[in-house]
């Protein structure tokens, strides 16, 4: 199970505060707090002592807003003379930021994006807010109502992809150093670490057993990948989900991989404007319609295009699902037309439900 | 509102929005709640994933009536002779629920004698609904042992409104599906604090709390509390005031959070009203049609930039949290009201949105249990909630009406005011589509609202389409007996030959301009639904 080139350490709980103060005097901190409201969302967090800290029900919103914020300014523009525009790329100062208490669903979206947005041209708009960042994660002892990591590969434990990476034992964290960002962090404050040994990592192996068995649903997506590889899903299928889904983009808006945006040009002034980048959704009618009103993808085929990008095409891409298994959209859908009835639906042999066209 | 009043005695919806879940059939009739109420319209769909079964009654194919088991395509403004005949199934079949009948209504003899007089084959005919698919919509309903009954604007904007709403009233009384729990009638309100609004008497003849303006006990009763005489007579009814012409008796006016410009029936009958007042005050967050022609405009804060409670459709009181700053001069509303009659010499002295909250739960007791430290926690309560330890009502009439007896209110078929002719042969229905919200002052400022859908459609059967040479997405003109404007025409079959639907989102295709100023006389709700106009193409082609 262990990673064999992971360092093994062990913090006390209490002393994470005092770890998490003394990595604040370098960096913003980022991680997943309780509102008033009883809302946990990941948070920018400016004093340590006001906020507690929840590390096991899933956070509303993902990473994704802090590395593709949802409006985002890349240039401001002017008009030059009669025809022309100059155009000045917006400087904003990303400082460095460690996110603290990522689940390894998030972890996993955070990489995907990392191959969305630099494998084949690197996105200096992305890379201004993913370079200086500390990921420190968190493995799931209790996966949450909606969770599936375990059927997308994402989860519920991670060896790769924090720089370091906890493990709730009771009153210590097991912390796994994956990265040299995590390496520098014990090097650096060696007073809030003790070495970690076998027991430990009996322990976190027994952790691991539990979280693997409490997963509430059990969601085909292997199944279901391998039909839209094959590409027997029946048409009735997707007409069903196609009419329950109501348009409303909150999957993908929620969804920590859907990195999809369009940009559009804002003016502030009679000569001069910005150019915004904003989250899209392919689920809109107008992510594919063109000038004249034409839309090459008809109403219907949408979520088609959503469920067959996520499973089929990443799946060949990049080896894996476009899907890390949050469940985020299962809770959100208006329409029930989310990923895990699709999955169910796709492997079994027809569809279920009224819908009678 | 009014309809359901006289009914039952509670103008509101009798159950909770997730009761809708466990019911065992749900009949929606003039509502296109995938696009207008999607929380309700998921719920809907819940419950036919449990088993449900799930009637639409809409002339339109909307997206629930392609969902739903049994789709009832009527004529526009048939509801009446529908609803009567799935009536009158229900006595001939058995249906009707005697014990209840006897035991929680009054004037069922009205109605009875009324659906014996009724012919089925003639009521088929009215409607355009098969007789077969009739019975089935009634068998279904009838022997459900739950069963909601979900409606919306289809069913109020028309002349005969509240007689739509007393015959679905009546329609849940004969079967006895009212009265308990996943069980009853839904009027579906459209904003967040409509129920609210009328709740605090924005009526014209209530006072908060649905007390009534002409009954003295009421009336002294505020009278003591604000230190005040309040006329007894109640007031105008909305479009007493903005069609009563330039020298109408209004002279000045204090609109909040209205747009009447876009969103009232004939518009240029609205303009002149308007421009021919005194004096305008207008309170918007942003600067509205209407707000154009004011003399005065106060900058309102929006609901993320005050505090205080809304009320939902399912009479829900829940908080509302300031969570920024209002920009500039903007102000809450309650403090432009406050500061407003301060200076007309009527201090209105509160510290704090709580304060007012236990002026209500004095005056008004459906709200008596609503202190803001108690809607603080959880979701919020559903009234009546009659005191602090009252834990609220989630389902209306229990053991009985809220009037005492459910009463039988029978009525007939009142024909739209102004069907469609050889002058005007297209019967225009108006409505919303889902990216837009209302007259557009909010939804329209959004780039991804617009560019999902960013002006009015025209919807257009493909057949009259063909039949006039009107190819999809083209620019035609739409007229009727009031005005004239161009939209771009869809083909589209969701609506049925010699019917046209658009949406009145856009003020630069203000559709009002067209429809009818004919009233429903119990509520004053124009019949947005329904007007007679033709269609032209701008130029026809060499």
């Amino acid at each position: 199970m262990t990673h064999p080139a992971n360092d093994l350490h062990l913090i006390k709980k209490d002393h994470l505060t005092g770890l998490l103060r003394k990595l604040m005097k370098t960096h913003r901190l980022v991680a997943p707090v309780r509102n008033r409201h009883g809302d946990v969302l990941f948070t920018a967090i400016h004093d340590l002592d006001a906020v507690s800290f929840e590390l096991t029900e899933p956070p509303q919103n993902s990473l994704k807003e802090f590395f593709l914020p949802q409006e985002e300014v890349l240039y401001t523009y002017k008009v030059t003379g009669k025809t022309g525009y100059s155009f000045q790329p917006s400087s904003v100062e990303v400082p460095a930021t460690v996110y603290f208490g990522a689940h390894p669903c998030d972890i996993s979206s955070l990489l995907y994006m990392d191959v969305i947005f630099t494998r084949n041209r690197r996105d200096p708009f992305y890379l201004r807010r993913r370079r200086g960042s500390l990921i420190i994660g968190i493995n799931c002892n209790q996966p949450a109502e909606n969770c599936f990591c375990n059927a997308t590969g994402s989860g519920p434990f991670l060896e790769l992809g924090s720089d370091l990476q906890l493990t709730d034992l009771d009153d210590r964290f097991l912390v796994e150093a994956g990265r040299a960002g995590g390496r520098a962090v014990i090097a650096e404050w060696p007073a809030f670490f003790s070495p970690a040994g076998e027991k430990e990592q009996a322990l976190r192996y027994q952790a691991f057993l539990e979280a693997r068995g409490g997963f509430q649903r059990q969601v085909p997506i292997e199944q279901a990948i391998r039909r839209l590889r094959e590409g027997t899903v029946p048409d009735e299928i997707w007409a069903e989900l196609s009419l329950r889904c109501q348009d409303c983009g909150g999957c993908a808006y929620l969804c920590p991989t859907c990195t999809c945006f369009t940009i559009t040009d804002r003016p502030l002034a009679q000569e001069s404007g910005e150019r915004i980048r904003a989250w899209d959704a392919c689920t809109f009618a107008g992510f594919t319609a063109m000038a004249g009103g034409h839309n090459p993808v008809p109403s219907g085929e949408a979520l088609r295009q959503r469920f067959t990008h996520k499973f089929r095409d990443d799946v060949k891409v990049n080896g894996r699902p476009g899907c890390v298994g949050c469940g985020r959209c299962v809770g959100a859908c208006f329409g029930g037309s989310d990923v895990i009835r699709f999955a169910k639906q796709v492997t079994e042999e027809r569809g279920k439900g009224a819908g009678h066209d | 509102m009014a309809g359901l009043a006289t009914t039952f005695g509670s103008g509101a919806m009798t159950n909770s929005i997730n009761e809708i879940e466990r019911a065992e059939v749900i009949l929606v009739s003039g509502s296109n709640t995938t696009e207008a109420h999607p929380q309700v319209a998921r719920r809907i769909l819940d419950a036919v994933d449990r088993g449900a079964k799930l009637i639409v009654i809409d002339p339109r194919r909307t997206r629930l009536a392609r969902f739903a088991h049994l789709h009832l395509a009527i004529k526009p403004g048939t509801d009446i002779p529908l609803v009567n005949a799935m009536m009158r199934v229900l006595l001939d079949e058995g249906l009707a629920d005697d014990l209840f009948i006897e035991m929680r209504t009054e004037n069922f003899h009205a109605l009875r004698d009324m659906l014996f007089r009724l012919d089925l084959d003639e009521a088929s005919a009215i409607t355009g609904v098969p007789l077969p698919q009739i019975a089935q919509a009634a068998g279904l309903y009838g022997r459900a042992r739950k069963a909601v009954i979900c409606y919306c604007l289809g069913i109020t904007q028309h002349v005969c409104g509240t007689e739509n709403v007393q015959t679905l009233a009546n329609l849940a009384m004969l079967a006895g599906q009212v009265e308990k729990q996943d069980t009853g009638v839904a009027p579906l309100r459209g904003q967040n604090n409509v129920q609210g609004a009328c709740d605090m008497g924005a009526l014209p003849n209530m006072l908060p709390g649905y007390q009534a303006v002409d009954h003295d006990d009421f009336r002294l009763k505020f009278d003591r509390a604000w230190g005040a005489r309040i006329p007894a007579e109640p007031g105008m009814r909305l479009m007493e005031m903005t069609h009563a012409g330039a020298n109408g008796p209004i002279r000045g006016m204090f609109i909040m959070g209205e747009n009447p410009m876009i969103s009232d029936p004939v518009l240029d009958r609205v303009e002149e009203t308007i421009r021919g007042l005194d004096f305008l005050a207008v309170s918007d967050i942003f600067l509205t049609e209407t707000a154009r022609l004011a003399h005065v405009v106060f900058p309102a804060a929006c609901f993320a930039e005050k505090t205080g409670t809304v009320t939902n459709t399912e009479r829900r009181v829940q908080m509302i949290r300031q969570a920024i700053d209002p920009p500039g001069h903007c102000r809450p509303d309650s403090e432009i009201i406050s500061s407003l009659s301060a200076r007309l010499g009527f201090p209105l002295d509160y510290d704090s949105p709580a304060e007012i909250m236990e002026e209500i739960a004095a005056l008004a007791p459906i709200y008596g249990g609503m202190h803001h430290d108690r809607l603080e926690k959880g979701w919020g309560l559903q009234w009546p909630c009659w005191d602090r330890q009252h834990p609220g009502t989630p389902f209306l009439h229990k053991y009985y009406f809220t009037r005492g007896r459910g009463r039988f209110v029978p009525a007939a078929h009142t024909p739209p005011a102004e069907p469609p002719d050889s002058d005007y042969p297209f019967m225009l229905i108006t409505g919303r589509v889902y990216h837009q919200y209302h007259t557009g002052t909010m939804t329209r400022k959004s780039e991804r609202l617009n560019r999902e859908c960013g002006k009015a459609e025209l919807e257009i059967n493909p057949d009259d389409a063909m039949d006039m040479g009107i190819r999809h997405g083209e620019t035609v003109r739409l007229i009727s007996r009031r005005g004239e404007l161009t939209v771009s025409a869809f083909c589209r079959n969701q609506v049925a030959k010699g019917m046209l639907y658009t949406s009145f989102h856009f003020s630069d295709t203000p559709i009002n301009r067209l429809t009818i100023a004919a009233l429903d006389s119990g509520s004053g709700c124009p019949e947005y639904k329904i007007c007679a106009v033709r269609v032209e193409k701008l130029r026809s082609k060499p």
